[in-house]
């Protein structure tokens, strides 16, 4: 089968870079076995019934009823539930007190993300989440409109994210690498444009970023981000945007302070860069049908080119 | 004919008869009460009065009593059930349109689903020996 | 198709024989279609129902081109979104489960030897409700305004976010039909338990029965909680009233458990039905009687049971605990014990006899391959941890069109290869059975195979486009091609059954040397399904009987005749099929279709908001069905007994437990008393899912007025009861006398329970408190109504001379229906008067 499976990968859930879906690849591959054999044995009895007709004692046939059909799959499907429910603690438990704690809320359709740095304080990013390899971390997950499902599928299972509650969800990567998480709730116009970008990175590096998310923008350099920066606030992008350091505040939308160091924009589906950047900005709705923000197709190309500017330099 | 064949074999009485059709669910259904009472019960405790470390220890307590009241339920119905279907020496597939053969089809059906419930509420107590806890 | 009045061998006909085929003579011209005969509304239905599959299988090749590639602009998000809506919800409500009602009402009758369904007006209404909710649903798809929320329409997103008229022609569109699938339910049990021929006791029926008897009862409990989620959602999108509003206290999850507990059963409703076809056909082609018909019992009413423990599996990641996630994959693992069990029986039954080869067996079997793989992955997703990842992807979209399509349409195939030549006497061509059968089976595995894997890859489901860099256009790509394979083999099995047969020879009567009843029809065939009702001592009476065929021809069993010209079919007891009455069941009649349009108009219209249309209709489909009960129901026959053949005489009229009728009201009320309890285990609900509930400093209705309600409601139930044995005692006066103080009390009852919450200030748009109360009250407050409008009905019935101290059925029947409102009144008022002091 593999010549099927060209592609990145990074979001499969049968290559496993976390302790949860490790153990559901596993899971998985036993029932496969287990249910290919199953498969071949009653087709091939039932195939053997046509194929070789006629008259088989009763008596056998009763106790094929009995063990194939009742006693047999009893005791696999027992021992199956007690395989399964004795995971279901572990992927339950709440990682331990210390551990890192991320609130992510689903938003149509993008994902705010927010990680709790210390008592009472945040620092907010959008549609990308970077943890460091190899500790327990929790998610806190929330809806601001509709019902959406956060689902890293390398890391582990999905969990909804529902107005009006908070579910919880703990991950356990293993293993450093780029992947990609997605809303797997139906949730609207653009359920399939809702995706988000996950790197799993060294400890020291995640500090490292994570430091670097808490400090609010620098002056732009540069005449064109400068003029950009103006162009922005001008434009009212601030009114919905947030861009830490700066008097846009908004959040409506997803925040910018760090956005130019995202690897890609508009809640994953395509790399952040400058050509992808103008495309958003001045033909949001080709790009992702039904998503909130208005097209700015009336920027001119300076205009327009100075606000990229401006935010790819947003680091 | 039949007709008058079934009314001479009067092998069971009348409330026996009527109430043989409730005999076929009665297990199920206590199935179905045992796993309705435990979902219950542990959702609400889940809900309204779990600790802060989720222990559910008093819903395994009561889930283990509903289990072994459920059990000796319909291991009742189905030793009924079994009787039932045992009574006199006909073994065949019950297609006769005797009474007799009437009584042991139910017999049978009762007896193989009070098999069936007690697997499954088996599986429902399970659960609880698994999962301790209200997370 | 059936047998016109010009058919050969009508002159050669005896007088009775005569007289038997005038009273059941199919109307011809445009009357044709007044007819209410099984035969006739069945086929109708069967029809219809393929037609919307063929509907859905459309959409289904649109979703399919649109992914054939990544990134792909066939179809916008929007008008994706709607299609997939459409899809799924047409193949669910007007395909599936309309399909094994339409095969019910179809054959049932001729497999227990029943001239017709004892309520034929009431499959009829239910079949027009289908056919005129069917078009309405599915035009909206050619207006761009269809539902866009998906089959399953989870608020908040159809409640806040989705203000087009889409939700609301979904709502009340598919209610309208869920209402006829009901009927239907209530028809199929009655017929199973009181239709049997004489001596088909329990033991004996044709499995098919069993199945839709346990089906049957399955959409009784399954379909009204999704009513009751149907009516709150309308409720809030329509009056603001707030139950999935989690700002105002409602929940979006409430709407999840209602719906799931709908739709998980609704899985089972529509396969149990297939594999009863198949317990058909397995032992005609393997000769010989099916084994272990004890065990088969089993699972079907196993599975029926189980089936109600599985609903939170669809809900396995919305963050609830473990415990109560592994209490329902248990139940999940449970349910696949009956159906493994079922398999074996069928296939220990292909080895004992001597298999013969056909189409129809090449179809079970295919079927039975591709369910195994369905049913296998099944068990896979009933593993918790495991279905945390494989929920709402294209596992989920591959492991349920296994089950769905080898589990059901591949049966259903089968079915139609099997039945055909008993409807229409015409064969259907085995060698293009052949055709259809590999092009059905190659392209779906080659379609849905892949999905599992493209599922696991991480590709969620409902998604309008991918990106290309995921690797999962390749499989996509196969998937397509597989669709489009899958969907000629359709086309080839379509133009089977269309194309012309003109010159085709008729078949030999009992084509296949089947056991069953259903086989005893003539070629071509007789409107009055058989000649005379047999009596019947085996499973498989065309087997083992002897000279059965000659014995009904003759016309040597019961009712062989029709003396008074009028459509008569026996009713038999429950358990043992002793005689008990000959019922006269009506004619063909357009009081059905009125019943439908309007009762139609009420949803349509409300969907528009064009009230005040939409009550008009309502008072014309009140009144309509009143007709329609006035002159239908219950009249009074010339004769108290009537001779039925073989020296048996049996009356005419019952009322009580041996009535038809009585059963009807029965098993109506159980279904309502679901809905009702959905609605309960919605306040409760909110309850456990919240700590203030009742909020703090809301007042309730408080207890002095749903107390008055409860007593007068009490003491009108006794006025009913006194009615009841007043009018057997003939104690005219007395009785008019109850009726009255029944309906005086009942309407200050009703307006007790409105004014508690009303006196009160409570108001239904602030919190979600107030608007279940006033659910709740309302809900009862309609039902006190409608049991006035029974009280006064009795009163004219009696006052007409249509009812009388021993023709009582009607008041019978209300009584029994009081029961069911007493029990209502009482819970209604001890949850709302009482919790409130209970849970502060």
């Amino acid at each position: 089968m593999s010549f099927l499976l060209i592609g990145d990968h990074s979001q499969s859930t049968l290559d496993p870079a976390g302790h949860g879906a490790a153990q559901i690849a596993d899971l998985f591959h036993w029932m496969l076995g287990g249910g290919v054999l199953i498969w071949l044995i009653v087709v091939g009895l039932a195939v053997y019934s046509v194929v070789v007709p006629g008259g088989h004692r009763p008596r056998l046939t009763k106790t094929l009823v009995i063990g194939g059909g009742a006693v047999f799959p009893t005791l696999v499907l027992t021992s199956l539930l007690c395989y399964a429910l004795a995971m279901l603690p572990e992927l339950h438990r709440p990682p331990p007190q210390a551990s890192l704690t991320i609130d992510v809320s689903g938003v149509r359709w993008w994902w705010r993300v927010a990680y709790r740095t210390g008592e009472n304080q945040r620092v907010e990013t959008a549609n990308e989440i970077r943890l460091p390899v190899d500790q327990p971390v929790e998610f806190k997950l929330t809806s601001e409109d509709v019902i959406h499902s956060f689902w890293i599928p390398a890391l582990g299972g999905k969990v909804d994210m529902i107005p009006g509650r908070e579910t919880r969800l703990k991950l356990h990567p293993n293993r450093v690498g780029t992947f990609r998480g997605v809303c797997a709730e139906y949730c609207g116009t653009a359920h399939a444009q809702m995706a988000f970008d996950v790197l799993v990175m060294p400890q020291a590096d995640f500090e490292q970023w994570l430091r670097g998310q808490q400090r609010d923008v620098s002056e732009p350099s540069g005449p064109a981000a400068t003029a950009g920066r103006a162009l922005f606030h001008r434009k009212g992008c601030g009114a919905c945007h947030t861009i830490r350091g700066t008097d846009a505040g908004g959040r409506v939308g997803p925040d910018l302070t760090h956005f130019g160091s995202r690897l890609s924009l508009g809640a994953a589906i395509k790399p952040n860069d400058a050509d992808n950047l103008r495309r958003w900005i001045s033909r949001t709705h080709d790009v992702k049908p039904g998503v909130q923000m208005p097209a700015f197709e009336m920027l001119n190309r300076d205009e327009l080119d100075s606000i990229v500017a401006y935010l790819e330099q947003l680091n | 004919m039949a007709m008058t064949e079934t009314s001479n074999h009067n092998e069971i009485n009348k409330t026996d008869h009527v109430t043989s059709i409730w005999w076929i669910v009665a297990a199920p259904a206590v199935w179905a009460v045992h796993f309705l009472a435990s979902y219950l019960t542990a959702a609400i405790f889940c809900a309204k009065f779990a600790d802060s470390d989720g222990s559910a220890g008093e819903v395994q307590l009561a889930v283990m009593a509903y289990t072994v009241v459920a059990i000796v339920i319909i291991a009742g119905v189905g030793w009924s059930g079994r009787r039932r279907h045992r009574d006199g020496h006909d073994r065949s597939p019950h297609d006769g349109a005797t009474t007799a053969d009437l009584r042991r089809m139910i017999g049978l059906s009762t007896f193989l689903l009070s098999l069936l419930s007690a697997v499954a509420t088996v599986f429902t107590a399970l659960v609880f020996y698994f999962v301790e806890t209200c997370h | 198709m059936d047998a016109s009045s010009d058919a050969p061998g009508d002159d050669r006909l005896d007088v009775k024989a005569k007289r038997l085929l005038d009273a059941w003579r199919t109307p011809t011209g445009w009357r044709y279609w007044s007819a209410v005969n099984n035969s006739e509304v069945g086929l109708w239905y069967v029809v219809a129902s393929f037609t919307f599959f063929l509907f859905g299988g459309i959409l289904a090749l649109l979703m399919r081109i649109q992914l054939a590639l990544p990134d792909n602009d066939f179809l916008t998000a929007d008008q994706y979104n709607q299609v997939f809506t459409m899809h799924g919800s047409v193949m669910m409500f007007l395909f599936a489960v309309p399909i094994l009602e339409a095969i019910s009402i179809l054959l049932l009758p001729e497999m227990v030897g029943a001239r017709d369904l004892p309520f034929p007006r009431l499959s009829a209404y239910g079949f027009w409700c289908f056919v005129i909710g069917g078009v309405f649903v599915c035009g909206s798809i050619f207006f761009g305004v269809a539902p866009e929320g998906g089959w399953f329409m989870y608020p908040p997103m159809t409640t806040e976010y989705q203000t087009g008229v889409g939700v609301d022609i979904w709502l009340l569109g598919l209610s309208f039909i869920e209402v006829a699938s009901i009927a239907a339910a209530v028809e199929l049990i009655v017929g199973v338990m009181k239709c049997r021929p004489p001596g088909m006791q329990l033991n004996l029926i044709p499995l098919y029965a069993w199945y839709i008897l346990v089906v049957a009862v399955m959409i009784l409990f399954a379909f009204p909680p999704l009513i009751a989620g149907d009516l709150l959602m309308e409720l809030q999108r329509s009056l603001d009233w707030p139950f999935f509003d989690a700002s105002r206290g409602g929940d979006p999850l409430l709407w999840q458990h209602l719906f799931w507990i709908f739709g998980h059963p609704e899985v089972y409703i529509v396969f149990l039905p297939s594999i009863a076809l198949i317990a058909m056909i397995v032992p005609t082609f393997a000769r010989t009687p099916m084994v272990g018909y004890g065990w088969i019992v089993l699972a079907a009413v196993g599975t029926g049971f189980l089936s109600f423990g599985l609903w939170v599996h669809h809900m396995f990641t919305t963050g609830l605990p473990a415990i109560s996630i592994g209490i329902f994959s248990a139940a999940s693992q449970a349910v696949a014990i009956p159906t493994g069990i079922q398999l074996f029986c069928f296939i220990a039954t292909l080895l004992i006899g001597r298999v013969t080869k056909s189409v129809c067996l090449l179809f079970t079997l295919g079927g039975l391959a591709t369910f195994i793989i369905g049913g296998l992955t099944g068990v896979m997703v009933a593993v918790a941890p495991f279905d945390y990842q494989a929920h709402d992807t294209y596992f989920i979209v591959g492991h349920l069109h296994y089950v769905l399509i080898g589990g059901t349409i591949f049966p259903i195939v089968a079915g139609v290869y099997y039945y055909y030549p008993a409807v229409t006497g015409k064969q259907l061509s085995e060698k293009l059975g052949r055709y259809a059968f590999w092009l059905m089976l190659v392209g779906f595995n080659v379609s849905f195979f892949p999905m599992h894997l493209s599922g696991l890859l991480g590709m969620p489901r409902r998604v309008y486009t991918y990106p290309a860099e995921l690797g999962l256009g390749t499989l996509n790509l196969i998937s397509t091609v597989g669709a489009f394979v899958l969907a000629i083999g359709f086309v080839v099995f379509l133009f089977d059954v269309l194309r012309s047969k003109k010159n085709q020879p008729l078949v030999a009567r009992n084509l296949w040397n089947a056991g069953t009843l259903e086989w005893l029809g003539e070629v071509p065939d007789k409107p009055w399904g058989v000649r005379s009702i047999p009596i019947v001592e085996s499973r498989y009476p065309l087997w083992d009987q002897d000279h059965f065929v000659e014995d009904v021809d003759a016309g040597r069993f019961y009712l062989p005749d029709a003396e008074e010209g009028l459509r008569e079919t026996l009713v038999t007891s429950v358990v043992d099929a002793k005689p008990i009455q000959c019922l006269r069941v009506p004619g063909p009649t357009f009081l059905t279709h009125f019943a439908a349009i309007f009762t139609g108009g009420v949803f349509i219209f409300s969907t528009y908001h064009w009230y005040v249309a939409a009550a008009i209709s309502g008072v014309l489909a009140f009144i309509t069905i009143l007709v329609w009960l006035w002159t239908g129901t219950a009249p009074i026959p010339e004769k108290q007994d009537k001779d039925v053949g073989r020296g048996l005489t049996l009356p005419i009229y019952v009322s009580g437990s041996k009535a038809v009728g009585w059963w009807a009201m029965f098993i109506t009320m159980l279904g309502d008393m679901t809905a009702f309890i959905s609605l309960i285990f919605g306040y409760f609900f909110y309850w456990t899912a919240h700590d203030d509930f009742p909020p703090n400093g809301s007042s309730g209705p408080g207890w002095i007025w749903p107390s008055v309600a409860m007593l007068t409601i009490l003491l009108a139930y006794s006025a009913t009861l006194a009615a009841r044995r007043w009018n057997r005692q003939d104690h005219a006066a007395r009785f008019y006398g109850a009726i009255v103080c029944g309906v005086v009390l009942s309407i200050v009852g009703g307006l007790a329970l409105l004014y508690g919450p009303l006196a009160h200030q409570m108001d239904p748009t602030a919190h979600v408190y107030p608007a279940i109360v006033w659910v709740l009250a309302i809900w009862t407050a309609l039902h006190v109504v409608l049991g006035v409008v029974m009280h006064l009905y009795c009163a004219a019935r009696r006052a007409a001379g249509r009812m009388t101290a021993r023709c009582d059925a009607d008041i019978v029947n209300v009584t029994l229906y009081w029961h069911f409102l007493l029990l209502t009144t009482a819970i209604t008022c001890l949850v709302i008067a009482g919790f409130p002091m209970v849970a502060k």
